[in-house]
């Protein structure tokens, strides 16, 4: 159980990577002093953040996630490079609230990363985007 | 890893990760299907917004031709998320 315990991972820009990222989850959760009932936010929000950045930005570079332990929660980042400006806190809002028939997945993914993180910071610099999210250890 | 497949009382079962990798498998074994059908999530770790795509699409398709997707045995946590989601608003949803 080390506090300092920090894991980085390097990802080519591509779903396929998605059962890489699972085992990479789950080397950190079984290393770290975080708290196994994040398991699943954890790995809601990674495939959330990923696949948007697979989908939308365009860029021939591979994308960085790191975790980290905080407390006995866990901070997650995102690093982009060379991409166009993405602040997710700033996407449309989904009306969860609509019938079936209006209903679409469009914008779920985001939609449910904001409402699971406790905390979520954007940088974006000199075309680097970086997405930092935070969760709280749960009582 | 995900398994989906008929049962013999005519439910459909799912197991393991409904993901972005594993969702379109899922819908199109779900396009197969028409009427009233039950989905028996017990098995099922996880979910992701690309699953939830899913389930919408058929339950959207099902409910227009005058059936349903029903979902059965959900998780505590998957729950949470059709919460989040205003799913339950939309689907017949029995916890586990």
């Amino acid at each position: 159980m080390n506090p300092l315990y920090k894991q980085r991972l390097s990802l080519e820009r591509s779903i396929d990577e998605l059962p890489r990222i699972v085992a990479f989850t789950e080397a950190f959760f079984k290393a770290a002093d975080v708290q196994e009932k994040l398991r699943f936010t954890v790995d809601l929000l990674i495939e959330e953040v990923f696949v948007n950045l697979v989908k939308y930005n365009v860029s021939t570079h591979k994308i960085l996630l790191e975790l980290t332990p905080f407390g006995h929660g866990v901070k997650l980042r995102f690093t982009d490079f060379d991409v166009d400006k993405f602040d997710p806190r700033d996407a449309p809002q989904v009306d969860i609230e609509a019938p079936l028939s209006e209903r679409t997945p469009g914008g779920l993914g985001v939609y449910l990363s904001l409402k699971i993180a406790d905390h979520i910071d954007y940088e974006y610099n000199k075309r680097t985007s970086q997405l930092t999210i935070t969760l709280l250890e749960k009582s | 890893m995900l398994t989906i497949a008929n049962q013999a009382d005519g439910t459909i079962t799912v197991k393991g990760r409904l993901d972005a990798a594993s969702a379109p498998e899922a819908q199109q074994f779900l396009d197969g299907h028409d009427g009233a059908c039950i989905l028996d999530m017990q098995a099922l770790e996880y979910i992701s917004s690309a699953g939830l795509g899913v389930l919408l699409k058929t339950h959207k398709r099902l409910v227009g031709a005058g059936g349903a997707l029903k979902l059965i045995n959900v998780s505590a946590h998957i729950n949470d998320i059709f919460g989040y989601s205003g799913f339950d608003k939309l689907f017949d949803i029995t916890p586990a």
